[in-house]
């Protein structure tokens, strides 16, 4: 039994290539089922994101790699030169480890994004309810999801926002906590700031108001984020009840000055307010960081901490991948171990026919006996081929927990050879 | 199986504890954060069975001197800190939290003494309402003070944009803000009912209101301390530096008025 990883990601691929290979939800099913049909899949499943196609395959030997490339370079219409120079073709233990990365986000563009782990838990439901799992896939995609939510829970790899938004929803989240219920003011409409405002929005926020020198285009944007246009001129008045400020005009000045925020923070009684200036020239005065409860954070800034987060997110990568390698290992052994049932039933099956021929011979050679002495005879084989079948049994049990593939292999022939198996 | 290995085994599972929860700091595990947890709740059990068996051969609660009070403040520190953990799910606090505990162990564990026999003083109703509430109270003034901490250690963070090791560790500004609120403003209710009870006690006794002794100033010097936190959070003056300087005048008054009690 193989198992087997086709694919291209984002270090193996440019877009051009990716985009071509992209297999989008509705066609994923026909293209399942035609991967299925081709003879030696037992299953297979897909997982198509913008930065990777991959499609794993558990088959009877690795004969399939060759159909299934080429069902991959017609479906997307590419000649084999090129799929190849772009392809990666995994197996086995490569396979298992590989996905478990993939799914922690090990492997992802961004290290340790979350949403990978959610398209592989997608990719796995769409093909178990399409019926294109076998048990083995059944229990590789199983114990993929669950090492990839050890990796993520363990290590807190994922817990580090590393883009500018989130950098700033994550610093709003230290200073508030719950964002419920709080309001948000966005000056202007650059496209960082609005993208900002979005992921804030997401937190359950009271209300959003959007000031801008082009009060039609304010109100757009309030519309957009369900809150409510105000005036520029009111930005400053807007403070007094307000708990975060995002300034993202083109303003070649400051719009607000630490006097300004020096007023509000008299009026709200010190409460904490976080100014989020996103602008180049800057907007807002760098002075207000002295005042007290005030915090203004800067592009830059925001920067920082995101490259700061990267690296914390770095640093954890060694513990991950020691996670992985540990779950990678115990799902292989268990996979071994399976391996190994198929050859001792076989082994049992054989030996208990042997006794039941031989009892048979001997209790007619015996003549009438009683029900006890045939009980005893019957108990004395039965022991007999279990004291016989204890030591092969055990080293098919070892030889699957600890042995190379090839070894594992060589092991059972042998004792099918010796015993007459097959 | 004697009190004393009761309270040895509380005193080295806190210590366990705290070097844990030190080294989880130093990591960032929070694993090690777990198994610190753990380790200080087996301690506490164990620090459960010690007063228990000090009450039941007694007659009375650990209360009649430094060390009994030391070990019944740690104990009713860790009770607040438990039930705050569960209830916000909070580990900053015990960064803070557990190596106090430990000193309060450390002290009744170096200055033991021997049990002492029924005080007449405890047979005083009024006597030991002053000693429960006032240790009640202190102990959740001390957690309210290690918010306070965590606070200042915080906004000092998001201000100077320097992220230190406690950051991820540390709850937001707000959560601290009020937790280290409401740890005052009920310590606080609790304290000065513990501080009237003993004046009364002591005005029945000795027909004084006030000795002048370390732990009578030590113990009004806290209250007064405190009352001008309470204050300053009200105000909303809470966040500056004066606030740090208030907290460690009170942490230095309470240790006074402990150090203050020899015997009752």
């Amino acid at each position: 039994m193989s198992l087997i990883v086709l694919g291209v990601n984002h270090r193996t691929a440019p877009i051009e290539v990716r985009e071509r290979l992209s297999i989008s939800e509705s066609h994923s099913e026909a293209f399942l089922t035609s991967v299925r049909s081709i003879q030696g899949v037992r299953g297979a499943a897909l997982l198509s994101t913008c930065n990777r196609v991959e499609i794993v395959v558990s088959s009877d030997d690795e004969d399939v790699i060759e159909p299934v490339i080429d069902h991959l370079r017609h479906d997307a219409d590419l000649d084999r030169a090129t799929l190849e120079n772009h392809l990666y073709v995994l197996r086995n233990g490569e396979v298992v480890r590989h996905l478990f990365r993939v799914a922690s986000g090990l492997d992802s563009m961004i290290l340790g994004e979350p949403q990978i782990g959610g398209q592989v838990r997608q990719a796995y439901q769409f093909a178990s309810t399409h019926g294109m799992l076998d048990p083995v896939l059944q229990q590789l995609f199983d114990a993929t999801l669950r090492a990839a939510r050890r990796v993520r829970t363990e290590t807190g790899i994922s817990e580090h926002a590393v883009s500018i938004p989130y950098a700033a929803v994550e610093l709003a989240r230290k200073i508030f906590g719950d964002l419920k219920g709080l309001e948000v003011v966005l000056a202007g409409a650059g496209k960082i700031g609005e993208l900002t405002a979005q992921h804030l929005s997401g937190f359950g926020l009271k209300s959003i108001f959007v000031a801008n020198r082009a009060f039609v285009r304010a109100t757009e944007l309030a519309h957009r984020f369900g809150g409510e246009a105000i005036r520029f001129e009111d930005l400053e008045s807007r403070l007094f009840t307000s708990d975060i400020l995002i300034a993202s005009t083109t303003a070649p000045h400051f719009i607000l000055n630490a006097e300004d925020v020096e007023r509000a923070m008299v009026s709200r009684r010190r409460r904490s307010l976080f100014l989020i200036d996103l602008s180049v020239p800057r907007n807002l005065d760098p002075a207000i960081a002295a005042v007290e409860g005030a915090y203004l954070y800067n592009i830059d800034d925001l920067a920082d901490v995101a490259q700061a987060n990267r690296e914390k997110r770095q640093g954890k990568t060694n513990a991950a991948e020691e996670l992985i390698a540990r779950e990678a290992d115990g799902f292989l052994r268990k996979l071994a171990g399976h391996d190994a049932v198929p050859t001792i039933l076989e082994l049992q099956s054989r030996l208990e026919q042997i006794r039941k021929n031989e009892l048979e011979k001997c209790l007619r050679r015996l003549g009438p006996i009683t029900t006890h002495q045939q009980e005893a005879v019957e108990m004395l084989s039965t022991s007999i081929i279990n004291k016989v079948l204890h030591y092969p049994i055990l080293r098919l049990k070892e030889s699957a927990a600890d042995s190379k593939p090839e070894e594992r292999e060589s092991l059972r022939n042998t004792i099918r050879k010796i015993f007459g198996i097959g | 199986m004697s009190p004393l290995t009761s309270l040895h085994i509380a005193v080295t599972l806190y210590a366990l504890g705290t070097l844990s929860v030190l080294a989880a700091l130093y990591n960032r595990s929070k694993r090690l954060q777990q198994l610190a947890l753990g380790l200080m709740a087996a301690g506490f059990i164990s620090h459960t069975v010690w007063i228990g068996t000090v009450c039941a051969r007694t007659d009375h609660p650990p209360l009649t001197n430094l060390p009994e009070i030391a070990a019944f403040l740690a104990w009713t520190i860790f009770a607040v800190e438990l039930f705050l953990f569960v209830r916000y799910r909070v580990h900053a606090a015990a960064f803070v939290v557990y190596p106090l505990i430990l000193m309060l162990m450390l002290i009744t564990t170096v200055l033991r003494e021997p049990f002492a026999p029924g005080d007449v003083a405890l047979d005083s109703k009024l006597f030991v309402a002053h000693l429960l509430l006032s240790t009640l109270g202190l102990a959740v003034l001390l957690i309210g003070l290690a918010f306070t901490v965590l606070y200042h250690l915080q906004e000092r963070a998001l201000k100077t944009k320097k992220q230190g090791a406690f950051f991820e560790w540390i709850p937001s500004l707000q959560l601290c803000e009020l937790l280290s609120y409401r740890a005052m403003a009920i310590g606080f209710a609790i304290y000065t009912l513990g501080i009237v009870a003993g004046i009364l006690w002591s005005f029945r006794t000795t027909s004084g209101l006030f000795n002048p002794r370390a732990k009578e100033i030590g113990a009004v010097a806290a209250w007064l301390i405190f009352a001008f936190i309470l204050q300053s959070h009200a105000a909303g003056s809470y966040r500056t530096s004066k606030t740090i300087l208030l907290s460690l005048a009170a942490f230095f008054s309470i240790v006074v008025a402990i150090f203050g009690i020899q015997h009752v």
